[in-house]
């Protein structure tokens, strides 16, 4: 009896051990670049290391929205990811619903078939193609087209994920409403679509994080610095001679917010969407 | 079947986007690859063959064996760690307690974030002079003094795999945690009067329950790790002396650094051919237990 308390306690100990271990990994590199963010430029490279500043400071912060123009960039993200986000979800819930209840069975595995296979290919496969087409249109460093290609990026899998989404509601609903005197449009909406809204913010989730995130196509179509996303923003504080890291630290931190939040509120329904409809990480 | 027509209609937007923006470029870029096809040259653009693809196999200044042995070292070794260390989160949050799902939140948080941004702010956690890494590790009494993470060819490539490893935890780390509370509590209870430890019971009952979330969660991120070169972008851009070079750092250089599509377009070929090879491979192995 004695020892198999002894074992418990020693079980529960070593859990706790394990998952402070993760918990201080997770979040501790963050940390430390919010620590860098507010430090004044002598403490940034001071050694020995200072781990809190004496005097933090919003002064990075300020330089990085004032004279880097961070705002103008934030602003471009923000309006990409929110609309390829939304029409992407729009779309993918029409052809996930399609999808699922499809009768013609070859067809519906050719499509399918089509779907999965989009997601083998590399983004970069595509990026050249798509930017000599483009650039000839004269559409490059144009926010709306980066905004078409990122919904194109997106939506194979989240047609994926609504379609497995719609699979579990079952088909006598609609036809109940139908009985009732819906007409198809009616009964997805009034009945369908509500029982499917976890999925649908679960699909919103995905769009969004992958969009934000996205560097190498933002590289490559927006060329003008009033253009840039936030990533190529990033990308362009390093190009320049040597990284002044507070503001790097700074930028870093106001570029993860947006993902953080939206994971932050939707986790329950990414973690639902990644295990129930999720065909990729 | 009068309703598949509208289901057709339906589902054809999602289509036309594919069409449009993913195959017909893919084509293009296949095209691409097979020809002399450079920015600085556009009048210039016809068909050389096999000719991208020898010059990237002989290139003088890269390696292309080290190239494909690096993207194996890199994808294998954050394989197995991100899957080793997910699962073990997986089975310490197996067991409901208070504040859990808050928990969970802190710990699967990197999965939401910018890959590239995580390569940022890994290359300033290991800064050699001003690294925080470097820093504890020398506080701690475990070195004496400054390891160059990056700056070492030796080590480099295990410092952009512990990046990865660290963003990749979550993603198997939220999978199998669902997968693991799908297990029935009585196979566990059955194991018990049999007399199963707890290592007996990892084995036979709690693996083989959950192997084909395994078998598909590992077979798409190794696809995904492949075709994810944005951190080593980020922290080495395939330095120092080509140590951290993988296919994808290759291509991102070729057509950023040199702007020859031509090549750039080869080597994306490359990659789709042995992910493909892989699928294939890995699904036959596996026998499809990873389809739903």
């Amino acid at each position: 009896m004695n020892s198999r308390k002894i074992k418990q306690f020693l079980g529960t100990l070593v859990r706790i051990l394990i998952l402070t271990c993760f918990f201080l990994s997770a979040t501790l590199p963050l940390f430390w670049i919010f620590v860098t963010s507010i430090k004044n430029g002598t403490e940034l490279y001071a050694i020995p290391l200072v781990y809190w500043p004496k005097e933090p400071t919003i002064a990075a912060y300020q330089r990085l929205f004032s004279y880097s123009n961070f705002g103008q960039y934030f602003k471009n993200s923000l309006f990409v990811t929110l609309t390829s986000s939304v029409v992407a979800m729009v779309l993918s819930v029409m052809g996930g619903f399609a999808l699922s209840r499809f009768r013609h069975k070859k067809m519906k595995g050719i499509l399918e078939l089509l779907m999965y296979f989009t997601q083998t290919i590399p983004s970069f496969m595509i990026m050249l193609p798509l930017f000599m087409f483009f650039s000839k249109l004269k559409l490059v460093d144009n926010l709306p087209i980066l905004a078409v290609i990122y919904v194109a990026t997106v939506i194979a899998f989240s047609t994926l994920m609504s379609r497995s989404f719609f699979d579990r509601i079952p088909v006598d609903l609609e036809e109940a409403a139908k009985i009732d005197g819906c007409n198809m449009a009616q009964s997805i909406i009034h009945v369908v679509l509500p029982l499917t809204l976890p999925g649908i913010a679960a699909i919103f989730c995905f769009a969004f994080v992958n969009i934000w995130n996205e560097l190498f196509l933002a590289v490559m179509m927006i060329n003008k610095a009033a253009k840039y996303t936030v990533p190529v923003a990033l990308n362009s504080f390093i190009s320049k001679a040597g990284v002044s890291w507070d503001l790097m630290s700074a930028g870093i931190v106001v570029s993860l917010l947006p993902t953080m939040i939206v994971f932050g509120i939707g986790q329950k329904y990414i973690v639902a969407g990644l295990t129930e409809g999720g065909v990729k990480g | 079947m009068k309703t598949d027509k509208w289901y057709l209609l339906m589902i054809l937007p999602a289509l036309a986007f594919i069409c449009f923006f993913i195959f017909y470029p893919l084509l293009q870029g296949g095209v691409m690859a097979f020809q002399n096809y450079s920015l600085f040259n556009l009048k210039d653009i016809h068909f050389i063959g096999l000719e991208n693809f020898k010059t990237i196999i002989n290139s003088k200044s890269v390696n292309f064996w080290q190239i494909m042995f690096n993207t194996l070292k890199w994808t294998v070794l954050s394989l197995i760690l991100q899957f080793l260390l997910g699962f073990l989160l997986a089975m310490m949050l197996r067991k409901p307690f208070k504040g859990r799902s808050l928990y969970c939140g802190f710990v699967f948080y990197p999965w939401a974030l910018c890959g590239f941004a995580i390569g940022l702010i890994w290359s300033w956690l290991f800064n050699g002079q001003f690294g925080v890494i470097n820093d504890l590790l020398m506080k701690i009494g475990i070195i004496k003094e400054n390891i160059g993470w990056l700056s070492n060819p030796k080590i480099a490539m295990y410092s952009v795999v512990i990046s990865n490893v660290w963003y990749g935890i979550p993603y198997f780390g939220i999978m199998l945690l669902a997968a693991l509370q799908s297990v029935p509590n009585d196979l566990y209870e059955a194991a018990k009067l049999d007399g199963a430890n707890g290592i007996q019971q990892l084995f036979h009952v709690t693996i083989p329950y959950i192997k084909p979330t395994i078998i598909s969660t590992v077979l798409l991120r190794s696809m995904w790790i492949v075709n994810f070169p944005d951190l080593i972008y980020a922290m080495t851009n395939g330095g120092p002396v080509n140590s951290t070079h993988i296919l994808g750092t290759m291509m991102i250089n070729k057509v950023y650094k040199e702007f020859d599509y031509g090549q750039g377009s080869a080597y994306g070929v490359i990659i789709m051919v042995l992910l493909l090879t892989y699928a294939v491979i890995y699904l036959r192995v596996t026998k499809g237990k990873g389809e739903d």
